[in-house]
């Protein structure tokens, strides 16, 4: 009897209705492992907040697909219509007419000063706040003109005035000090505060977030009438809901036996997308094992990359250039790398003094043994897998790797402190190459290995003042090669993001730097089309070069 | 016959006690003698071309993600599983019986406080407890892990030894001694222990299985023992992922653990039911 | 009778006292930082994480904080959140409801299923269905929960498609449905985190009601009604039943513990909103406040199972002095 309640649940299965059906179809449901934590641009620090926010609030200029960050033809217009660069230190923007926030009331200059003044703002704690640094004023030169004045010429600053901002509203927010802005009710709901494509409908903390598509847009209608982000902990029954048809999308699945689970599946296919991460073996080049360049050159040379990639990510995955990743506009797969060549790598050594006693041991310099240490973090187990290869490649030219598995936070304290031999990092870069100068360049934070090269910094520091793309395009390139024949790392992979995504949407196009940026031009295929033909027809994943 | 003899008797004609009696000493066996005869349960022989491999004649339970033998693993995590769950079942039962001793036999104020604060314990949800801790003190030794599940689980024994002793403390034979003179710990060892003997093993074996189960699930949220040592916890949190495509991964821990609850469990109840024939059935 | 309640009362509020005293100084003394990034590579400039820091007074000498703490408590304030931007009483407040649903839910089934197998094995013991089912609330009792509930996910969520996957609500249709559909949708999503939790405290139970009803059974009061020639099954229900049933009551109000550690496994597994997922995200965030302010609400839940437990011992057994 007590079986009969869940057996009639179960038979209870939907049978909608065709007005339920309807709002199931222009619905997408899009699984997320974490909730927000607010959804004020300036404040929010974690995905779900961040990819919400962003479609409630504009940019004043996006950045078209190919992510180019340095020329103006790589943007597009959003909530400015046009703008121009008077002088070398001055860009003014000319704000489109029609822009309007939701409660009716226009987006003007002076929101544009007030969104900078947030921003900047210590008492507002924005983590975006440093990068701003550049910009030295944002004034109102009439309702429709906003005026940016910067410290300093630089090939970015069209970058840094529009990526970094979303647009935030004056005359709902300018009662409230900045201080309490992130805990005000608005960062909770911003009712009616949005310019963006789609309306703040509800958050049910920990379960939900819906959004509603706003229909008189000044941009033009968005193709999905509404989004909802469902939040489910746990990776294997996010991607259950996804299979189960509970669920319409995911940003990225982040682990190859999920990934396989999703690509059986005919209700998802998998959109791919190159990721804003790599990782590399990060040596510390102030231990004097690491200073000799040569044996740097012999580590790397002796591990085959192509190996490690394929048994860790198979396919989902590949082997890294360099200091960057596909997403960026300097990536090329003809950057000059080390080759792999395990015997010219035990030539190397053996020219070093560092020689095998017998073969199969571990080669030895004055008695010391040729060993060293690698921090992985335990939060990573391609990581963990990978650099359990690498030492057994490593043990074939005779080098004795030990792997430390430590708790992400211990590893990043040691790394940081400049307490290791070797540490297996992973970044996150920017669409800007000037990234490669926050992991690489002397005296950066997040340097650390300690890479302090003289030629490196003349190239980057070129490539920084270059006016335009083709000018620069070469000098990053030779800095990226530099980096890869002074060894200074191995650059292993770059996994390769794949969203999720059921097969009724259309005109699926994904920015790497922010996969929902183009969302609101995707469709909803009209109902009754083959799902075989859904499957194969309108996806298309930005190249990104 | 002495009633030590009896409960044996009747433990051997109870077959599910003795059958869990069986299960728990051949697990014993295994995890003691298991480990030195299966390679090493963090050798990744070949992470290129072993992972997630199905049972073979090389790996009798397949291999895991990392190329791992799950056999191996399974063997060694009976260690893990066993060493806390026996060791921390040891350690609460001492404790709990030392509070218990301490309160009954001392003086009703002492008795106030220990038993007051043993309330106030019992009020503290243990694993949320265990979850801040372990979260704090991550790669925590097993032995942590060990004395942790042990502090957090002594209150209930505790208890039912406080109720032993008082219901003998004014029996005559503890007046008895008492009036030729002999002190707190003699009465207690002498002629208290025996007494406390029953329910004392009785709990203590049905705690076993719960501590098992608690360390699993501390260990499947990957708290607890550092992870790349095995424990039946972490084998089937890294083979959940794959449950579908390669169940074995998972299975095998799983069903080790389930084994070893239940058998702990039938050893635990047959106890019970040969200790106290009031509640056998 | 109210002189016993005001004395549990007392002694419940000393114990959550104690349990909040207790998880305030372990967050407070653990290593650990807070309010880092979790983002590798990410830096917190350090001027930022001063800020940070005195803007919730974790700058402040323990004693002080912990007396602030203990002053806002008084008034009913929790504090804030670090990570989430808003008042941990807004927090658990979202998160209780789904909690108690479960774990209420759970409690209950659990109850049922427990006293019905106890009681059908109690009537015949040693026989043919009283082995089966003491074999299978053995197995039961001796799973873990977590376990159950990924097969339980895997089988009737993904593989058959009886009962969604997760989560609390149908998302996108929801809010379109009448209010009896609203409920349906609830129960449906209900159904298989519910059945998670309870089948393993129904074996819990069922073995105990087993149990004690077999000691009851042997008890003078049964002799005599058996004497009087009622038929076995009356004797059973009647009471038998009615003298086990205290104890299982009881049993069921200190099992509060249980289903709390069962709602941080479960409730992860099947993304339901509750009070388990905000703890278990809370404390690997270190986001303090949260954490002590779910431990207030672990303890009092657990002290008011305690209390039930007591009552419900005094209420069926008037031997029982309440003024003890």
């Amino acid at each position: 009897m007590l079986l009969a309640v869940p057996l009639a649940l179960a038979a209870c299965a939907e049978r909608p209705s065709p007005s339920a059906a309807a709002v199931r179809r222009n619905t997408m449901v899009i699984v997320t492992t974490g909730d927000a934590d607010v959804l004020l641009p300036p404040v929010t620090s974690v995905t779900t907040g961040i990819n919400v926010s962003d479609l409630i609030f504009c940019r004043l200029a996006e950045l078209k697909l190919g992510l180019n960050t340095v020329d103006d033809s790589g943007y597009r217009p959003v909530l400015a219509r046009s703008w121009d660069h008077p002088d070398s230190l001055t860009i003014v923007f000319h704000l489109d007419p029609r822009a309007r926030w939701q409660d009716g009331a226009p987006v003007t200059a002076a929101d544009v000063a007030y969104t900078f003044r947030v921003y900047t703002d210590t008492a507002v704690n924005s983590p975006l706040a440093p990068f701003l640094g550049q910009i030295a004023s944002v004034t109102a030169r009439d309702s429709l003109t906003a005026v940016f004045r910067f410290r300093r010429w630089y090939p970015d600053q069209l970058y840094d005035a529009t990526y970094q901002m979303r647009i935030l509203p004056r005359h709902l927010l300018d009662t409230i000090p900045d201080a309490r802005l992130a805990t005000s009710a608005f960062a909770r709901a911003p009712v009616g505060g949005g310019d963006g494509p789609y309306r703040f409908v509800s958050w049910e903390p920990g379960a939900q977030i819906t959004l509603a598509a706003d229909t008189s847009w000044f941009l033009g209608r968005p193709g999905i009438a509404r989004l909802i982000w469902r939040v489910t902990p746990e990776l294997t029954t996010a991607v259950s809901q996804l299979l189960a048809g509970e669920a319409d999308a995911m940003e990225l699945i982040p682990s190859r036996a999920q990934l396989e689970r999703a690509q059986a599946s005919t209700r998802v296919r998998l959109v791919p997308y190159p990721s804003p991460f790599y990782a590399a073996v990060v040596f510390n080049l102030r231990r004097p094992l690491f200073q000799s360049r040569d044996l740097r050159r012999a580590l790397a040379m002796a591990v085959d990359r192509t190996v490690v990639v394929r048994s860790v990510f198979g396919p989902w995955a590949d082997v890294a250039v360099g200091a960057t990743s596909p997403m960026q506009w300097i990536w090329s797969d003809s950057l000059r790398q080390l080759p792999y060549d395990p015997a010219a790598a035990g030539r190397a050594l053996d020219a070093l003094g560092w020689r095998r006693a017998a073969p199969g041991g571990t080669r030895r310099k004055n008695g010391t043994p040729l060993a060293f240490t690698l921090l992985v973090p335990t939060s990573s187990p391609p990581r963990q897998q990978a650099a359990v290869i690498m030492q057994a490649e490593l043990r074939r030219i005779g080098v004795a790797m030990r792997i430390e598995p430590l708790e992400f936070t211990v590893m990043d304290g040691r790394s940081q402190a400049g307490d290791f031999d070797a540490v297996f990092v992973s970044r996150t870069i920017d669409p800007s190459p000037s990234s490669l100068l926050q992991f690489w360049s002397a005296g950066a934070a997040s340097n650390v290995g300690g890479y302090d090269d003289p030629a490196f910094q003349a190239l980057t520091a070129a490539a920084a003042r270059a006016r335009t793309r083709a000018a620069a395009a070469p000098l990053w390139r030779q800095a990226l090669e530099r980096l890869n024949t002074d060894a200074a790392a191995i650059f292993l992979f770059s996994p390769r993001n794949e969203a999720a995504i059921a097969g009724r949407f259309r005109d699926v196009t994904i920015r790497p730097d922010s996969w929902i940026a183009t969302l609101p031009s995707w469709r909803v295929a009209p109902p009754g089309g083959s799902p075989g033909a859904l499957a194969t027809g309108g996806a298309r994943a930005a190249a990104g070069r | 016959m002495s009633p030590w003899r009896r409960a044996a008797r009747r433990f051997a004609r109870n077959r599910g006690a003795m059958a869990g009696a069986v299960i728990v000493a051949a697990l014993v066996v295994v995890a003691l003698v298991g480990p030195l005869l299966t390679p090493d349960p963090l050798a990744q022989p070949d992470p290129v071309r072993l992972q997630d491999r199905p049972p073979s004649a090389a790996h009798w339970l397949g291999t895991d993600p990392f190329s791992r033998d799950v056999l191996s693993r399974t063997v060694n995590a009976a260690r893990v599983s066993l060493g806390v769950g026996l060791g921390a079942a040891l350690l609460a039962m001492t404790l709990g019986a030392g509070v218990g001793l301490a309160a009954g036999l001392a003086g009703p104020r002492t008795d106030q406080l220990l038993m007051r604060g043993v309330d106030v314990a019992m009020a503290m949800p243990r694993i949320f407890f265990l979850l801040a801790v372990f979260a704090v003190w991550r790669g925590a030794p097993a032995a942590a892990v060990l004395v942790l599940i042990a502090a957090t689980g002594w209150f209930q024994t505790s208890r039912i030894v406080r109720a032993v002793v008082l219901s003998l403390r004014e029996s005559d034979f503890v007046a008895a001694a008492r009036a030729l003179g002999e002190r707190g710990p003699g009465i207690a060892r002498r002629h208290l222990l025996p007494h406390l003997a029953a329910p004392l093993i009785v709990s203590a074996s049905l705690d076993v299985g719960n501590i098992i189960l608690l360390e699993a699930g501390l260990s499947y949220l990957g708290l607890g023992v550092r992870p790349p040592a095995p424990t039946w916890g972490n084998m089937i949190m890294d083979g959940k992922d794959v449950l579908l495509s390669a169940p074995w991964i998972a299975l095998a821990p799983g069903i080790a653990l389930v084994l070893t609850v239940v058998a702990f469990n039938l050893a635990g109840d047959g106890l019970r039911d040969a200790l106290d024939p009031r509640a056998a059935a | 009778m109210l002189r016993f309640l005001a004395r549990r009362l007392l002694f419940a509020a000393v114990s959550v006292a104690a349990v909040v005293l207790f998880t305030f100084l372990l967050v407070h003394l653990a290593p650990g930082e807070p309010m880092l990034g979790s983002a590798e590579g990410a830096r917190v400039a350090p001027a930022v994480l001063a800020r940070q820091r005195a803007l919730f007074g974790l700058d402040r000498p323990l004693p002080e904080q912990l007396a602030r703490y203990a002053a806002n408590l008084l008034h009913g304030r929790l504090g804030q959140s670090f990570v989430l931007h808003r008042p941990v009483a807004d927090v658990i407040g979202a998160a209780l409801g789904p909690t108690l649903l479960l774990g209420g839910v759970a409690l209950l089934v659990s109850l049922l299923v427990g006293v019905a197998v106890g009681a059908a094995q109690a009537a015949r013991p040693r026989s043919a269905t009283d082995t089966l089912l003491g074999v299978g609330t053995l197995v039961l009792y001796s799973v873990p929960v977590f376990w159950l509930g990924l097969m339980l996910l895997l089988v009737f969520g993904q593989a058959l498609h009886w009962l969604p996957v997760a989560g609390m609500t149908d998302p996108a249709i929801h809010d379109a449905l009448s209010p009896l559909g609203r409920v349906v949708d609830v129960a449906r999503h209900l159904v298989l985190p519910a059945a998670s939790l309870a089948l393993v405290q129904a074996a819990a139970f069922a073995r105990f009601q087993r149990s004690t009803l077999l000691e009851s059974l042997g008890g003078e009061f049964i002799r005599a009604a058996r004497a009087k020639g009622l038929p076995e099954r009356w004797v059973l229900l009647r009471h038998a039943l009615r003298g086990a049933l205290a104890p299982t009551l009881t049993l069921a109000g200190l099992s509060v513990p249980y289903f709390l550690a069962g709602s941080v496994l479960v409730e992860s597994i099947f993304g339901w909103p509750g009070l388990g997922r905000v703890t278990y995200d809370a404390i690997f965030a270190r986001d303090y406040n949260v954490i002590v302010g779910t431990a207030l609400v672990a303890g009092v839940l657990v002290a008011l199972g305690n209390l039930l437990a007591d009552l419900a011992v005094a209420a069926a057994d008037p031997r029982v002095r309440l003024d003890r």
